[in-house]
């Protein structure tokens, strides 16, 4: 399976990880999609704790970490 | 006696508290996060502290930026900042750079220094500030906010920085929503570990991205990796073969 964490904004209205069937997905961006996430709402996309750009292959396995934007406060 | 009780701590004591009286610290931003930074580094007894922000205080600061007050608004945030925190423990020096940092005055600005913290409100500056530390081998703690939801990182020249998480590729759309107590408790964080690099103790949290969520009242951590191809790690080490 492909695990996949959502983190701060991103967790909202989903569950915070979800497991995906390897088969169904090609790349990162294919996750994206799936999720309706557009790619300029994503700040840092980590496959492995590796940042990886979103037509990164993904495989049975990979842990991905999905981040929105942050400010300073 | 003011520092009697940080004292007691077996891991600081004398020596340690006089390591703090010694060291330097640049907090670039004295906005959400910036507040909580410079307030406990002043209490903690930080010898010498530098802030860095080209902003003025505004109406919309006041739900967070607990250092400046309705009284302050329109005045320059490192004057209001500094103010309060000569207030606060008249023994530390706290001096002030009331000017945007941009690639020609940041290394000049944050030379010198023992850490840095980034509490700035924008990635253009994370990055830049982050490629400065890299360069001058400084460690630098970030820490970023969004609604109920943050994050606390230690960068080093050894270890990944923002850039090799992709994150210079952001399009930010401001203002970023928060909330004050978001700003207060990863401020405190970033604070946290600034003492921690600063006294050499613990277990910094470098390749360590640790998240809160306000909401769920948890803390994950992800463990991040260095890029091979980081622009920032292969500029800083350009840099220093240049010297």
């Amino acid at each position: 399976m492909i695990e996949v964490r959502f983190f701060a904004t991103f967790r909202e209205g989903r569950d915070k990880v979800s497991l995906l069937e390897p088969k169904d997905f090609k790349t990162a961006g294919d996750i994206l999609d799936h999720f309706r996430i557009h790619r300029e709402e994503v700040a840092i996309l980590l496959i492995n704790g590796l940042y990886s750009p979103a037509d990164t292959a993904v495989k049975d396995g990979d842990v991905i970490a999905l981040f929105p934007p942050v400010g300073g406060g | 006696m003011r520092y009697e009780r940080q004292l007691l701590i077996p891991q600081i004591g004398q020596s340690g508290q006089e390591k703090l009286k010694k060291s330097k610290v640049t907090v670039i931003g004295v906005g959400g996060l910036g507040s909580p930074v410079l307030t406990y580094l002043v209490s903690a007894g930080v010898g010498r502290i530098q802030i860095v922000d080209c902003d003025v205080v505004s109406e919309s600061n006041l739900n967070r930026q607990f250092l400046h007050h309705t009284v302050d608004i329109g005045r320059a945030k490192v004057l209001s900042a500094q103010e309060k925190l000569a207030s606060l423990n008249p023994e530390v020096k706290v001096s002030t750079v009331n000017q945007r940092l941009n690639p020609d005055n940041v290394k000049e600005y944050i030379s010198g220094s023992d850490v840095v913290v980034d509490c700035v409100d924008n990635a253009e500056t994370r990055i830049m500030a982050a490629a400065a530390c890299m360069e001058l081998d400084i460690p630098l703690v970030e820490g970023g906010v969004r609604g109920f939801y943050g994050y606390v990182m230690d960068i080093g020249k050894d270890y990944p920085c923002l850039s090799c998480l992709g994150y210079d590729t952001v399009k930010q759309k401001t203002p970023v929503p928060v909330l004050g107590v978001t700003a207060g408790i990863i401020g405190c964080m970033q604070a946290n570990e600034c003492i921690k690099l600063l006294l050499g103790i613990g277990a910094p949290l470098y390749g360590r991205m640790l998240n809160y969520d306000g909401l769920s009242g948890n803390w994950e951590e992800v463990h991040v990796k260095k890029a091979a191809d980081c622009p920032i790690h292969a500029r800083a080490e350009a840099g220093k073969r240049g010297k």
